[in-house]
């Protein structure tokens, strides 16, 4: 049943004002939260969509005035009816709430939302006065009621808050439209200064981001989406290009700590970034001889080339952050060592191990079969895993796989095939990735299955695979893929490489009490605060999660250290307003691809230019060549700036 | 690039589908409104007076900002687009004084000419006065905070025409301003005050000394190097009060440094010389150009004929045209005999 009094959220319209509770129609395209902070009943929503109430108690023509005035705030002042006309507004509707309104501010007030909305440059400007001109029409009543009275208004309890589709699907939520605002103006240290407030590490997410953004810019609605990923990386080379080094404001913290940090992965150096921020003494203990954990030994150099990770490592380094290489946390150095010395504990040792297949001759020990994780290792140390090995069989369907398939070319294996059980539709690998693995000549084998690893002398000879079909739906909403049975055939192959999963190595928790582990075999910890129940200790990244992506193993660090700096200074560890805000998010959907925007697209996006695939399949040599600063400042020109408020009444 | 076609108020036109509805309203011979839009920029999209209708399509657009698509038909002015610019126009004067007879810029202005054109003679909207600073980046340029109506061409220009801005906007809404972020990288070119299209950068040295409609304004070259920038000397009465530039004239296109848009003083000044001076017992002395053109040459000529030629040395101004310059060194060479000449440009 629902409990909304009235929506307009999107144009639809359903109005329950005056019903029996019973009969209340519910709203099809938006779910109010019950709450917003734990004990703050959330009472409506006020914003680019339109209003959704749930209660009577709360004044809609209040609302209007602190929502607009929310607007007026927001507004960068570079269009002449949003930067003024949204201060008439919200000055008009300020009389009215005071009891000094007339009607003519009435007509002033609709035909001022309607120009602004009309013709503003940006989303601020166009969706500010939406909910305003809803009001006026369904609350006609409370309007007059307003003018009548000669008292003023008594103000409710509001919070706003600016967000933008891109923005809140970015982990880290960078200030998207904002830094792209400033690549288009042609600021761009100002737009690396901007991604740099929440990510150190702009050059390599710039390079290799899943990018959640793009899968939810508004600008794909026209055309296709504002490339958000190469216009970080673009800010980034530029600096480089210009040889200039980075410089870091640090705002200490009333009270200093010592924090250590296990693992210099994204999730590490991220959290290492904002505590250095605040003046906190930092180290991390890193297993391997280099930083950035799956970024470094993982993602292949014509992907990430090395020198871009060290560099943006080296900058945290040289902001006072000590890391300890090839320390192992629970063999040279153990955990309760490195709790009694450090007033907090951040774990982000990623998921470094590789998920067994379940076929039978994989745990043999047999030279040729090698795990997706080594092989990416050895190779990205600049190892040959098994030289003699020509012929390649890759089993999975994710970015490791598409990795492991591209760098054995490199590697001059002769033969590089892929075997994975669905069918290309169902693959998570990214597909900009797929179809690079495809112009470079790898052999798909789509809906085929491993059984048995075969060998002789104790060295792999080829794999037995069966054919599958795709049956009824699973969990995932992916059809599960089943056997044909009898359909087994070999392919003759020296090397197996599967990369079907990684798991997380927890023997460093060995003889440690009160850090809880999932059954997935994940740390446990809040999901916002990033705590575990032992106070002490915080956890995020692939460790937290399983195997994620980069960015939302630095979000994890950037919380944790948001966490961590207040255990240090003796505040309570909880949810604030943005966390609140998140989760409100998640229910009230910022980006909605059903949108009817009324703007005329036909823009496509900019790609990078590309090695040719001939030559890119033989090097490690970075494949894609980043924009010019005049692409650059063209792609930015897409954005459509959909920076949008939403102001809550509790 | 390929072309499209299209229909703007009933009128079809072809065009490269990398233009603007502008660009092609333009071609087609349909005048949009304009405002902040500049040629020699990149499209600024703060005035929303160029807001045209495509059909099918429910938001207006800036045509400025927005490339043509085939088959589009544009509507360029409606009950709807007269609100909007209307609308737009009235909200700058929510702050723009109407101080036009003491305007710098009266009879010129942009803004004056399109409320006019809006017939707007009265403004409901109501906001209180903006506290804005008045400091700019050079004092050769006045700022008038309250004329500013924030179309950011000043801003624009300074950093895309000019790759300096030492201008920027700071703040937000209704508090934001145009402000002297870098004056230190200021070099007083006077690109900001060329574009401004209202009267809120005037010209310090020139304030109140003629109205634009008065003053004569005759095309020369800039005299100060060889780069040969067109530029307006404003002539009232026989004296220069005033250096304003063209967008489609010369080399610099609307472009000057600093002295060939600040140094216009020196024309009318006393202390120049209009005369040559002989130096006689140790004293200047005004001389004719006769006498004194004969002296130079016979001097020369008898360093010449008893010391040699190589004797003599030639520096030539950079402030004389290439063609000056050209004879000049030929008379050197030629007639002197010598090649030492040289040119103050190259210290
Ligand atoms: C092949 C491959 C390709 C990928 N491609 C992409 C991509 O294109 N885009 C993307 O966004 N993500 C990609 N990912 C995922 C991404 O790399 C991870 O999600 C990310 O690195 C996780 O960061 P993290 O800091 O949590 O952990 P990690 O990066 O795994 O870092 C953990 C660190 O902890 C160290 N460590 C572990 N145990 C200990 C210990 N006991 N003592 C000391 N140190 C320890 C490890 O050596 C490691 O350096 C890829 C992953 C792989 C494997
Ligand atoms: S926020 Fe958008 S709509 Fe508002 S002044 Fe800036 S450009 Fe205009
Ligand atoms: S168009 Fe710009 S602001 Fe809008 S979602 Fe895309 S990147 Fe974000
Ligand atoms: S000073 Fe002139 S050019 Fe600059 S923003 Fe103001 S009105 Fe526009």
């Amino acid at each position: 049943m629902s409990d909304i009094l009235f929506s307009s959220w999107g144009g639809e319209i359903i109005d329950n004002r005056g019903k029996d509770p019973r009969d209340f129609e519910s709203v099809s395209n938006v779910t109010l939260p019950g709450h917003f902070k734990q004990d703050q009943k959330i009472k409506a929503l006020f914003g680019w969509y339109g209003i959704v109430l749930r209660s009577a108690d709360v004044n809609i023509v209040d609302l209007c005035r602190e929502y607009i005035t929310e607007v007026q705030a927001k507004s960068c002042g570079k269009c002449f009816l949003c930067r003024v006309g949204t201060k008439v507004m919200a000055d008009t509707l300020t009389r009215i709430c005071e009891g000094k309104g007339s009607s003519a501010d009435l007509s002033i007030l609709s035909r001022l939302a309607k120009s602004i909305s009309e013709s503003s440059k940006c989303n601020i400007g166009q969706s500010g006065p939406v909910p305003v001109l809803h009001a006026m029409e369904y609350f006609a009543e409370d309007f007059a009621e307003a003018l009548s009275s000669k008292g003023s208004i008594s103000a409710g309890t509001y919070i706003s808050k600016l967000t933008a589709p891109c923005m809140d699907a970015c982990p880290i939520h960078l200030d998207i439209p904002k830094y792209v605002e400033c690549i288009k103006e042609g600021r761009f240290q100002e737009a690396l200064d901007v991604i740099r407030e929440r990510l150190p590490l702009p050059g390599v997410v710039g390079r290799v981001c899943v990018r959640p953004c793009e899968y939810h810019c508004r600008r794909t609605i026209l055309d296709e989406p504002v490339s958000i990923k190469y216009l970080k990386r673009f800010a980034a080379d530029c600096e480089l290009a210009g040889k200039k080094e980075p410089e870091y404001r640090v705002v200490p913290s009333a009270k200093k700590g010592n924090v250590a940090i296990v693992g210099a992965g994204p999730a590490g150096l991220t959290c290492a970034y904002h505590l250095a921020q605040r003046g906190h003494r930092i180290t991390i203990y890193e297993r391997l001889g280099e930083p950035g954990g799956m970024s470094a030994i993982g993602i292949p150099d014509y992907r990430l080339p090395r020198h871009i990770l060290r560099g943006e490592a080296g900058q945290i380094q040289k902001m006072g952050v000590t890391i300890k290489y090839n320390t192992t946390v629970g063999k040279d150095i153990m955990l309760s060592r490195i709790e009694e010395e450090s007033d907090a504990v951040f774990l982000a040792i990623g998921a470094q191990s590789s998920t067994m297949m379940r076929v039978k001759g994989e745990d043999q020990g047999y030279r040729g079969f090698i795990p997706g994780v080594k092989y990416l290792q050895d190779i990205n140390e600049g190892r040959d895993p098994y030289p003699e090995g020509k012929k390649v069989v890759v089993v999975g369907g994710g970015n490791v796989a598409i990795d492991c398939v591209r760098c054995s070319f490199r590697v001059n294996k002769s033969d590089v095939n892929l075997v994975y059980r669905r069918t290309k539709n169902e693959m998570p690998a990214d597909h900009v990735e797929i179809r690079d693995a495809e112009e470079e000549q790898v052999k798909f084998h789509y809906l085929t299955n491993p059984t048995r690893v075969l060998a002789e002398n104790g060295k792999v000879v080829g794999v037995e695979c069966i054919r599958m079909e795709l049956g009824e739906p699973d969990d995932s909403g992916r059809r599960r893929p089943v056997p044909i049975e009898g359909s087994e055939f070999i392919i003759d192959c020296d090397i197996v490489v599967p990369a079907i999963g990684q798991s997380i190595d927890l023997s460093l928790l060995e003889g440690t009490r009160g850090i809880e582990t999932t059954r997935w075999g994940t740390i446990s910890v809040n999901e916002v605060t990033k705590q575990s129940k032992l106070k002490k200790f915080f956890s995020g990244g692939d460790c937290e999660t399983g195997p994620g992506a980069l960015i939302t193993g630095c979000a994890a660090g950037l919380k944790a250290a948001a966490g961590i700096d207040r255990m240090i200074n003796g505040q309570p560890i909880e949810l604030d307003e943005d966390d609140c805000f998140d989760k409100f998010f998640e229910a009230v959907k910022v980006f909605d691809p059903t949108e009817k925007i009324g703007l005329l697209g036909g823009q496509k996006s900019r790609h990078l230019e590309m090695l040719p695939p001939e030559i890119r399949k033989h090097t490690f040599d970075e494949v894609e060549q980043g924009f010019t600063a005049r692409e650059a400042m063209a792609e930015a020109d897409r954005c459509l700036r959909c920076y949008r408020v939403a102001t809550v009444a509790v | 690039m390929s072309n499209v076609t299209l229909t703007i108020d009933g009128i079809e036109i072809t065009v490269s589908k990398d233009k603007t509805i502008l660009e092609a309203a333009k071609t087609a011979g349909v005048r949009i409104p304009t405002l902040c839009f500049h040629e020699r920029m990149n499209p600024i999209g703060s005035c929303r007076m160029c807001v045209v209708e495509v059909e099918g399509f429910t938001q207006p657009m800036a045509a400025c900002d927005t490339r043509v698509q085939d088959g589009i038909s544009v509507t360029t002015n409606s009950g709807q687009l007269f609100r909007i610019r209307q609308d737009s126009l009235k909200l700058i004067l929510v702050n723009h004084p109407l101080d036009c007879p003491v305007c710098d810029k009266g009879g010129e202005c942009t803004l004056q000419d399109l409320v006019f054109e809006f017939g707007i003679d009265k403004v409901e909207y109501h906001a209180p006065k903006q506290d804005r600073l008045s400091e700019y980046a050079t004092s050769l340029i006045r700022y008038w905070p309250d004329r500013c109506i924030m179309c950011l061409r000043c801003v624009t220009a300074c950093r895309e025409i000019k790759a300096i801005g030492a201008i920027d906007i700071r703040g937000d809404g209704y508090g934001s301003q145009v402000v002297s972020v870098h004056p230190d990288k200021c070099e007083s070119c006077g690109e900001c005050l060329m574009v401004c299209p209202t009267g809120a950068l005037t010209e310090n040295l020139s304030r109140y000394k003629g109205r634009p409609w008065i003053s004569e304004r005759v095309m020369t070259t800039c005299t100060y190097c060889g780069c040969g920038c067109q530029l307006e000397l404003n002539v009232l009465n026989n004296s220069v009060i005033g250096v304003t530039t063209r967008d489609d004239a010369g080399v610099n296109r609307g472009s000057l440094c600093v002295k060939g848009r600040f140094g216009y003083e020196f024309i009318g000044s006393d202390e120049r010389l209009t005369k040559p001076l002989i130096r006689k017992n140790g004293k200047f002395q005004e001389a004719g150009w006769d006498e004194a053109l004969a002296l130079v040459a016979g001097q020369l000529s008898k360093i010449k004929k008893e010391s040699g030629p190589d004797a003599i040395a030639a520096l030539s101004s950079a402030r004389c045209t290439n063609e000056e310059n050209y004879l000049f060194q030929k008379f050197i060479r030629a007639v002197i005999g010598t090649n030492n000449v040289d040119h103050c440009a190259r210290l």
